[in-house]
């Protein structure tokens, strides 16, 4: 028998999230965001090659409220990639499969990019 | 590209509401997915009032109580009720269970109970596993072992190595591990699956079968093998307690490693 035209049964509306799927679904969208900013960064080394009245213009938007702000973003993006990346390999070597580990894992990844975002801030204004 | 919308054929409609009879003080909402394929209609959610004073202590109780008392229509597949057989498996407040296993006192509020996700309904609350089925066969889950001249005697198996399938082989194939996979809900008809790979790995895996290295050479596939993610929805999942997640990367490093 084929159920080709038969309803489909309801998938993401109804499944439940967990913490290892959120942060996958997360790993992603970051992933693809990362991309972008790695395009964004190209370009800011361009505009230093173009010379300094070109550089301004970027400058300008980098110290904007904007700017500072997606700066902050991305290095949480980065931080967060990193570290699920991390999770990743070990997983890659047969490690920290375990539910609860995995969940562990999962949740220090989660602050810990929060973690290293500050620092990696920190760091920028050379507090260190 | 997925589709994260359910189809027109497929949006749910607010069902029907059966009200207690019974004048018993201890009710239960319980909202059950139902689909006729009779009558053309969009699947609805009806919502049933349980008497739960006079109710076992398992979802699969609430639902043999709800056919036996108050719609005799209501459709589910069930065998054993207590775990073995897999055929009761569905998706209980929104995560694939066996309703057989899973007690109602673990759940707070309403009871929603729908059918395991992302498959074509048959009706109510079966849906259609064919397709695992067909990928199942394809792995060829049988024991191989060639023409050694030795095919009626005996093949022993250490200690040691019947440890290994421990973990694997209590696989019951009720498909709620596939069917929690956002991998398999997008790509389906291609990736395997986390029931399929777990089985595939159980094969590979098992020290009497002597075609280890064609089964790892079918399973090494960018859409059959690696669409898996490691989102681990398949080990939150499994009523057994398995690790399908683990199994698979088992196979994916037994691959990065021979």
């Amino acid at each position: 028998m084929e159920y080709k035209n038969n309803p489909l049964s309801p998938h993401l509306q109804i499944y439940r999230w967990h913490v290892s799927s959120l942060l996958s679904i997360t790993h992603r969208i970051v992933g693809v965001i990362n991309i972008i900013a790695l395009t964004l960064i190209c370009f800011w080394t361009m505009f230093l090659l173009l010379g300094e009245n070109n550089y301004e213009l970027f400058y300008f938007f980098l110290n904007s409220f904007f700017g500072k702000f997606l700066i902050i973003f991305l290095c949480w993006s980065f931080s967060f990639h990193i570290l699920n990346e991390v999770r990743h390999l070990f997983w890659d070597l047969g490690y920290g499969f375990d539910l609860k580990i995995a969940k562990i894992t999962g949740i220090l990844t989660f602050f810990g990019s929060f973690i290293l975002t500050i620092l990696f801030y920190l760091i920028g204004k050379n507090i260190f | 590209m997925a589709q994260f919308n359910l189809p027109q054929n497929s949006k749910i409609e607010v069902g029907k509401y059966f009200k207690d009879k019974t004048n018993s003080k201890n009710l239960r909402k319980v909202n059950v997915y139902r689909w006729d394929p009779s009558d053309g209609k969009n699947p609805r959610v009806d919502t049933f009032e349980v008497d739960m004073d006079n109710c076992g202590p398992k979802v699969l109780d609430i639902l043999i109580k709800i056919k036996n008392e108050i719609d005799p229509s209501v459709t589910f597949r069930r065998s054993c009720a207590h775990g073995v057989c897999g055929s009761c498996a569905m998706n209980i407040e929104g995560i694939n269970t066996l309703a057989c296993i899973k007690s109602h006192t673990d759940i707070k509020g309403d009871l929603n109970i729908y059918p395991l996700p992302h498959l074509r309904v048959i009706k109510d609350l079966i849906g259609d596993l064919s397709t695992l089925y067909k990928q199942y066969e394809s792995i060829q889950p049988w024991l191989k072992v060639g023409h050694t001249g030795k095919e009626k005697e005996e093949i022993k198996q250490s200690q040691k190595d019947r440890e290994k399938l421990d973990g694997y082989y209590e696989c019951i194939l009720c498909a709620c591990c596939s069917t929690s996979c956002p991998s398999y809900w997008w790509n389906g008809d291609k990736y395997l699956g986390p029931a399929v790979l777990l089985q595939a790995y159980r094969w590979i895996n098992d020290s009497r079968d002597n075609d280890k290295q064609e089964r790892l050479k079918k399973v090494a596939d960018e859409l059959k093998l690696y669409r898996c993610h490691t989102i681990m929805n398949c080990t939150n999942s499994c009523p057994k307690g398995l690790n399908p997640a683990k199994a698979i990367g088992s196979i994916k490093k037994m691959l990065a490693t021979s």
